[in-house]
């Protein structure tokens, strides 16, 4: 009995002291999306923060799944309590965070702290710069790239070193790709690519187009209806869709990109387009099967002005309302877009490396020369005005599966190609009419 | 007041309790207090809260903000995406339903008999229950891949099982009845150990051929376990959401976009709950009906 009564009051004493130990430390939570080799390049980098902070700060790191579960679990726990301290979030997500309040604007730490933030890539920063303020710190920045297998242009004969750069180009070059058996089967497509909502924005933005009125919705006021109905985007993109199925010059390779991933990586395709973050990840998984290289993402015409915006993903900082923990997360904001952590991250992903200085680091330097194709990303992003910043929309998630669905009508013949747009706009326009009356 | 004082006198006095008289009135409610305030919080609440969220838009947070009327509903009926889904939906269901009931008839008889390796069969039959569909669903994904996938290895095809209008929903409903056949084999083998032998020795001696006997015996005797498989296997189908998520996202078009997948959308995709709320009191009617339906049929044709 004593001997219990003696360890009940060690344990109370023993709690009563962990307070005072945790006092200096600062615990806070870091939700991200990413998977896969890029989850364990993100893990990597939390670890090193957090020894380089022992005792100071901690930082957990969550995996949230993907960037959509990650959105809508924030939503939904937005209703009570912040539920992260730093988060990362995808770009479509950016009107609606700052349409939210529940993001602390970056500018805010930038202005407190006095951060240099010139040393950010002027091109990325103009992504989240809305009205002159920096909402989230980019991250993880990527754009479309088109890949391509150099053995199969040697292979039929074309020269490896001249990716395509339009779609005329690429049905041309993937007429010759294709292998048939000889049951007159394709064994290898020229071309395919996953139907992904991103591209059909990136080709809005090469064709030097808007997405929605009001400055691409980059204005004071959110946009109000899309744009690429009129401006006649749409139609364009569709076509190219359309020819290119119906010409059998590729196979549909459902929607996102996880089935054209798949199909690059074991040559069934031979060119694809995919997002410069999954470089690393595709240059593992092909290992010594076959040489890849990378091109710039394919105009929609030979004579588009336009160029890429970025993707990917950037940090927000929640407005916990705690000080201590915001001041906290500002320096693991600041810590993971130094120019060390940026060449690591450059290195194991494909991101680009959000920092100017990054670019002087041997580490950088010694990974390009040992993978040329890092640098494909940098150069077609260097290449583009920060006019083509892409566009901002509330509704960005549910127009982007939109634009998906109406892709399969397209090709499937289920609605003609005027039809399908205007639908789409239509469901789209009502989808921004219902959120701006509500929100 | 004195009405009130006689009738309070005149209950306690049949009673012959005094002032337990209360108490045992409010003690069945009491009882019932548990069961109910559950019942109420994750049943009752929820469902009149839904009725009450499809009349309104709601903002970002879910909470009701604009009175829409019946707009909502208005808006779905003239929608083609939302008959779609209704098609759809009913197809499902009654491909799933059917489905799986006879794969799970056909290998319960099968293993009904003892012969060498019946029980490895009845275990690689109930299989399925043990498998998260999610999981499941992941693997079909590399399966039918439209190029690389084993099926179209394996049978030398080029069919994209799952982003093709024609293919999708049959392949969706082909994996669901493979799921859910396990559970249909459990029962129905319970079922078929039930039936008295007698019957069968009897039908044997009268000369009987195996249909026979099925179609007289075995079928009139496990029909009340047909029927609550029928039931289950109805409910279940119209709950069919992972596979849907990971395989197709209701893709391609509308083509597998089921009811409940439509409404995950509208909810927790685009934040809409007045329609996801409009769409799920729909459904409820739809089941309500169907469920009337059915026990009316088994009073019909269920022997117990």
């Amino acid at each position: 009995m004593r001997k219990f009564l003696t360890l009940c009051i060690s344990l109370v004493l023993l709690l009563g002291l962990v307070p005072a130990i945790a006092e200096d430390s600062v615990e806070i939570t870091f939700w991200h999306s990413m998977g896969g080799v890029n989850g364990e390049a993100i893990v990597k980098m939390v670890d090193d923060f957090n020894a380089a902070n022992e005792g100071k700060i901690k930082v957990n790191v969550e995996y949230q799944g993907s960037y959509d579960d990650a959105i809508n679990k924030v939503k939904a726990a937005g209703m009570s309590a912040m539920p992260a301290d730093v988060m990362q979030i995808y770009d479509i997500g950016t009107r609606f965070m700052i349409d939210s309040g529940w993001a602390l604007p970056v500018q805010d730490m930038i202005d407190k702290d006095s951060y240099d933030i010139s040393q950010v890539e002027p091109n990325i920063a103009a992504y989240y710069t809305v009205d002159g303020k920096l909402y989230s710190m980019p991250f993880n920045s990527s754009t479309p790239l088109l890949y391509y297998n150099k053995d199969a242009f040697k292979e039929a004969g074309l020269d490896p070193e001249t990716p395509p750069t339009n779609f005329d180009e690429i049905i041309e070059m993937a007429a010759k790709l294709e292998k048939k058996d000889a049951d007159g089967k394709v064994e290898r497509y020229g071309f395919g690519m996953g139907n992904y909502g991103w591209f059909f924005e990136q080709w809005i933005g090469k064709m030097a187009m808007h997405y929605v009125d009001n400055n691409n919705g980059r204005g004071a006021e959110p946009a109000t209806k899309v744009a690429f109905d009129e401006n006649g985007g749409a139609v364009e993109i569709f076509k190219v869709w359309k020819k290119l199925y119906d010409d059998g010059v590729i196979p549909y390779l459902n929607r996102g990109n996880t089935e054209a991933k798949q199909a690059f990586i074991t040559g069934k395709i031979a060119i694809t387009l995919e997002s410069t973050a999954a470089l690393k990840s595709l240059l593992t998984n092909v290992g010594d099967a076959f040489e890849i290289g990378t091109g710039y993402f394919p105009n929609i015409h030979a004579d588009d002005k336009g160029g890429v915006s970025i993707g990917g993903g950037s940090l927000w900082m929640l407005n916990t309302g705690d000080e201590k923990r915001q001041d906290a997360a500002w320096e693991f904001v600041k810590f993971m877009i130094a120019p060390e952590q940026q060449a690591f991250w450059n290195a194991k992903t494909g991101y680009f490396p959000i920092t100017v200085a990054t670019h002087e680091l041997d580490a950088f330097k010694d990974n390009l020369a040992q993978y040329p194709q890092f640098g494909t990303a940098i150069d077609q992003l260097h290449s583009t005005a920060p006019e083509f910043a892409g566009s901002l929309l509330s509704v960005f998630p549910e127009a982007r599966s939109l634009v998906e669905t109406y892709t399969e009508r397209v090709i499937n013949g289920e609605l003609s190609i005027e039809d399908a747009v205007k639908n789409l706009a239509g469901e789209i326009n009502s989808a921004i009419e219902i959120y701006n009356l509500t929100n | 007041m004195s009405l009130k004082t006689v009738s309070g006198n005149s209950q306690s006095n049949a009673m012959n309790k005094g002032s337990s008289g209360l108490y045992s009135r409010i003690e069945p409610y009491l009882l019932l207090l548990p069961a109910f305030a559950i019942f109420g919080m994750f049943l009752f609440y929820p469902f009149f809260r839904t009725i009450y969220l499809s009349f309104f838009l709601t903002d970002k947070f879910g909470n009701a903000k604009v009175f829409w009327n019946i707009r909502n509903y208005a808006d779905l009926f003239k929608s083609a995406s939302f008959w779609t889904s209704i098609t759809v939906t009913v197809k499902f269901v009654l491909g799933v339903s059917i489905g799986s009931l006879l794969v799970g008839m056909i290998t319960s008889l099968l293993t009904a008999d003892e012969y060498p390796g019946a029980t490895f069969a009845a275990g690689s039959y109930a299989m399925p229950v043990a498998i998260a569909s999610a999981a499941a669903s992941m693997a079909f994904r590399m399966i039918f891949h439209p190029t690389s996938g084993l099926v179209n290895n394996v049978f030398g095809t080029h069919i994209n099982w799952l982003g093709s209008p024609e293919w999708a929903l049959f392949s969706v409903t082909l994996i669901t009845i493979w799921l859910q056949s396990g559970i249909n084999f459990i029962f129905l083998s319970a079922g078929l150990r039930n039936v008295p032998k007698e019957l069968y020795e009897s039908a044997s001696i009268d000369g009987a051929n195996y249909f026979q006997k099925l179609f007289n015996i075995t079928i009139p005797s496990i029909s009340p376990t047909l029927f609550f498989q029928i039931v289950i296997n109805i409910i279940s189908s119209f709950q069919t959401f992972s596979q849907i998520k990971i395989l197709t996202q209701g893709g391609p078009g509308d083509a597998t976009n089921v009811i409940v997948h439509a409404i995950y959308r509208d909810a927790f995709f685009n934040f809409r709950f007045g329609t996801a709320a409009a769409r799920s009191v729909i459904l409820f009617v739809i089941i309500l009906i169907v469920t009337l339906i059915q026990f009316k049929f088994e009073k019909r044709s269920v022997n117990y």
